[in-house]
């Protein structure tokens, strides 16, 4: 670079000689070099005019000046430069008459270039035994983008830091490998963006967007369900990074296996690389999480309340963020520490009641699930497709809500305790030994 | 050639402010006559902005020429009004004005080193009524940051939301936001329009009565009128922080007042304010008082209060006087709602009836 800014300028005192001195300081001495890529020399400029000036009056001069100093030079590009003049002096004056306070605005931007919301990083990540596997995998791949883990798929249920650990992903490959362009986009935003460009009739663009980045971080991949000409597109964009072992990282709410509609070929390659995920999270973990959203607020709270806390909210991050931030608010304005009552209080009104659920809305979302008829339950059937559902719902029954196997089976068709017993037993000792069943079960009881 | 009177006015008035001044080139505090047998655009800029506006003239001969700005304005603007032409002839390094009643010649400045001012080619193009935009950039443009220290916040953000064409600046200590309905479903990629051409623009706009139409690209955005107008701006190739997330969906303190009560008391109150324009908001739900204070050890004190609805927990904070005062020129309701989050949380002021599009935030002070 220190060369670089020699033979720039050597080439300045050329061109002065070229031109007028009004047209030099008016035009010239406002550019400035920023890199040399491949021969082709860019050339920052303060805005669209002087582009348009130097573009028309002097371009080959100064293309030839450059030329005859290092012959490697191929080319000249215009950049118009943002204007970030004068940050020293104003800065001083600014802090001296602002005693109003500033809004936070630094913290909500989001990189035009990349989409990654700089907050989320590895710094600021809670690692706990419930993720630390996904941790260790998403370090390694920050580490290594491209080579170790290709792709790398993280699920788990809403609230448990799915994006705070890829976007995280993203953010540290920037930060490491400046020259790797990281890209963060929703499945969602990748399937209206798809839509535009066939509406527009720019398919070709829409490609040559994506094919340019290097490493492409993905949120809520469960959106492509059932959406077969955005898989289509996404299979080939998949194909293109995988060939190039360029970095994909995933996410969704739960294991690709078990997205419904979602083609073979594509889930197939999800399990070609690390498809890892967050489970649930134990009380341990909750209680570092309730002491460190507090550290940014400048309270801490007694270990009695962090307990309570961490036992009252039991799977979501952003409920315990919410609380934490609805404590932090009352105490700085009570202008002291809140007792257990008034946390009680503030936790009764903040998070949402537990929901009682009836048996048929067990039955409903479970026949959702697996895609029969909910009243092929109640029936006599013994259809494999029902069988295995049904046998399900007793499970879940006997095991989440306690109900006592007569009445479990009162109320799914008339049948016998010991068939919901016998029921209960075969589920339970299936999911030690099959690991398609238990996630099953898993998903449907966060969906429940 | 031959030009109205009036239009030649026109066209350099508009022209005038947007030509440089204190130009190291000289040719850039010009205009630059480009006259061809029918018509002649005039063009000035100053490296910001740039305006081309065409004129209708009669001429025998085509010819480009550069005059100094400040020179011909003056000029014109001496010359009493009328309906007639004026003739303006390029002779040599001079030209030639003859009107009515006066005859001028002014030198002329060499013309080759006038810019291009550069043109907006397949971009997108949005056809859009100036009186919107003027509308929008209004009611916002006085919170922008008057410092260059954040390029992105001495700016008005315009982006579209449905229907809406929404406008924000902020300061950082305050933030306007303005929704305007646009006609049909346009859509126009994100503006930052820097604050110092905001006014150049504005102007410029509201001497249009027709439709403009936008074209935006990454470093400049182009208005114009087909065959009349065009003016050309630089924006910010950068992105606006996403405030929204800074607006507060809850309070613990509302207060509605009239606009015009709460205007007046903060003058009054203003009178006695110290350095920082501090003013002391005190809320009180129990007593239904709304008092605001003010105290500057030098001058004396005064306590004023204001006629309220109150709502909420009693509430006492402190602002600065400039950043509430600014709001109301956007406000055209005649009760305003302040809702309050709480101490070190900002005050949202909206008008309570009518027109709901516009939205202010204020920080509280430290003290």
């Amino acid at each position: 670079m220190n060369d670089l800014s020699q033979t720039w300028q050597s080439a300045l005192i050329e061109i002065q000689s070229l031109v007028s001195p009004a047209n030099y300081s008016t035009w010239v001495k406002t550019t400035r070099l920023i890199k040399e890529e491949e021969g082709v020399i860019y050339l920052g400029v303060p805005n669209e005019f002087t582009r348009e000036w130097l573009f028309k009056k002097c371009h080959n001069s100064i293309l030839r000046i450059l030329r005859q100093l290092n012959e490697g030079v191929r080319a000249l590009e215009y950049v118009v430069l943002k204007d970030e003049e004068q940050k020293a002096v104003n800065s001083k004056k600014q802090a001296f008459v602002a005693p109003t306070m500033s809004m936070p605005l630094e913290n909500f931007y989001v990189s035009k270039e990349d989409n990654l919301n700089s907050r989320y990083t590895f710094d600021n990540f809670v690692v706990g035994p419930f993720n630390e596997l996904a941790h260790a995998a998403a370090i390694t791949v920050a580490k290594t983008p491209g080579l170790a883990y290709n792709p790398l798929f993280v699920y788990g249920g809403t609230g448990r830091g799915k994006t705070h650990l890829i976007q995280a992903v993203g953010n540290k490959i920037k930060h490491d490998f400046p020259n790797k362009k990281v890209f963060y986009l929703t499945a969602e935003r990748f399937g209206s963006d798809f839509f535009d460009s066939l509406q527009n009739n720019k398919a070709q663009q829409f490609k040559e967007k994506y094919r340019k980045y290097d490493v492409i971080v993905m949120d809520d991949v469960q959106f492509f369900s059932s959406k077969q000409k955005f898989q289509e597109e996404f299979f080939h964009l998949f194909n293109t990074f995988y060939d190039t072992s360029r970095q994909l990282v995933f996410s969704a709410d739960r294991h690709p296996n078990i997205i419904p509609e979602l083609e073979d070929r594509i889930r197939s390659r999800f399990n070609q690389g690390m498809i890892i995920d967050i489970s649930e999270l134990d009380k341990e973990s909750r209680m570092a999480i309730v002491r460190a959203k507090c550290t940014p607020h400048n309270i801490s709270l007694d270990d009695g309340l962090v307990d309570f806390i961490a036992d009252e909210i039991e799977d979501n991050i952003r409920e315990i963020e919410g609380i934490v931030n609805v404590i932090a608010h009352n105490t700085l304005h009570r202008g002291r520490m809140l007792n257990l009552n008034e946390v009680k209080v503030i936790l009764k009104n903040n998070i949402k009641p537990k929901k009682m659920l009836s048996v048929k809305e067990i039955v409903k979302t479970v026949c959702g699930f697996y895609n029969i008829e909910e009243d092929s339950i109640y029936s006599k059937t013994r259809r494999k497709e029902v069988v295995k559902p049904r046998q399900v719902i007793m499970y879940i029954l006997r095991e989440d809500f306690n109900i006592s196997f007569p009445s479990i089976g009162d109320k799914l068709g008339g049948r016998d305790h010991t068939t919901i017993i016998h029921s209960y037993e075969k589920i339970r000792s299936d999911i030690k030994n099959n690991q398609l069943l238990s996630q099953e079960i898993s998903q449907i009881r966060t969906m429940l | 050639m031959e030009i109205n009177f009036s239009e030649l006015k026109k066209a350099v008035s508009l022209s005038e402010k947007i030509s440089g001044k204190h130009m190291t080139l000289p040719v850039l505090s010009c205009f630059l006559f480009v006259v061809k047998k029918n018509n002649t655009i005039i063009k000035a800029t100053n490296l910001d902005l740039g305006i081309e506006v065409t004129v209708p003239v009669r001429s025998d001969s085509e010819t480009v020429f550069a005059v100094p700005a400040s020179i011909l304005s003056s000029f014109l603007s001496q010359v009493v009004e009328y309906d007639g032409t004026v003739k303006i002839e390029s002779i040599s390094n001079n030209i030639q004005i003859t009107t009515k009643n006066s005859k001028g010649v002014i030198k002329t400045v060499p013309h080759e080193d006038f810019p291009n001012i550069p043109n907006l080619d397949g971009d997108q193009k949005t056809s859009i009524p100036p009186d919107l935009l003027v509308k929008g950039l209004k009611s916002v443009w006085y919170s922008a940051s008057v410092s260059s220290i954040k390029p992105e916040l001495s700016s008005v953000y315009l982006y579209t939301n449905g229907d809406k064409l929404v406008f924000v600046s902020t300061d950082s200590f305050r933030l306007a936001e303005k929704k305007v309905q646009l006609p049909g479903n346009l859509k126009i990629n994100d503006i930052l329009l820097p604050l110092k051409n905001v006014a150049d623009v504005v102007r410029t706009l509201e001497a249009i009565g027709e439709n403009i139409t936008i074209t935006v690209g990454k470093n400049l955005i182009s208005f114009e009128v087909d065959g009349k107008l065009r003016l050309v701006s630089r924006i910010i190739d950068g992105v606006f922080p996403d405030y929204k997330q800074i607006i507060p969906k809850t309070y613990i303190a509302e207060a509605v007042v009239l606009k015009h009560d709460f205007f007046n008391a903060l003058k009054v109150s203003n009178i006695f304010s110290d350095k920082f324009n501090q003013v002391h908001f005190s809320i009180d739900p129990k007593t239904k008082v709304f008092e605001i204070e003010t105290r500057n050890n030098d001058i004396g004190e005064n306590k004023t209060t204001v006629d309220a609805k109150i709502d909420g927990e009693k509430m006492e904070i402190n602002f600065n006087y400039k950043y509430i005062i600014d709001c109301f020129q956007s406000i055209d309701s005649d009760s305003v709602s302040l809702q309050l989050g709480g101490p070190n949380r900002p005050m949202v002021i909206k008008p309570v009836s009518g027109d709901q599009s516009f939205l202010y935030l204020a920080m509280p002070m430290n003290r």
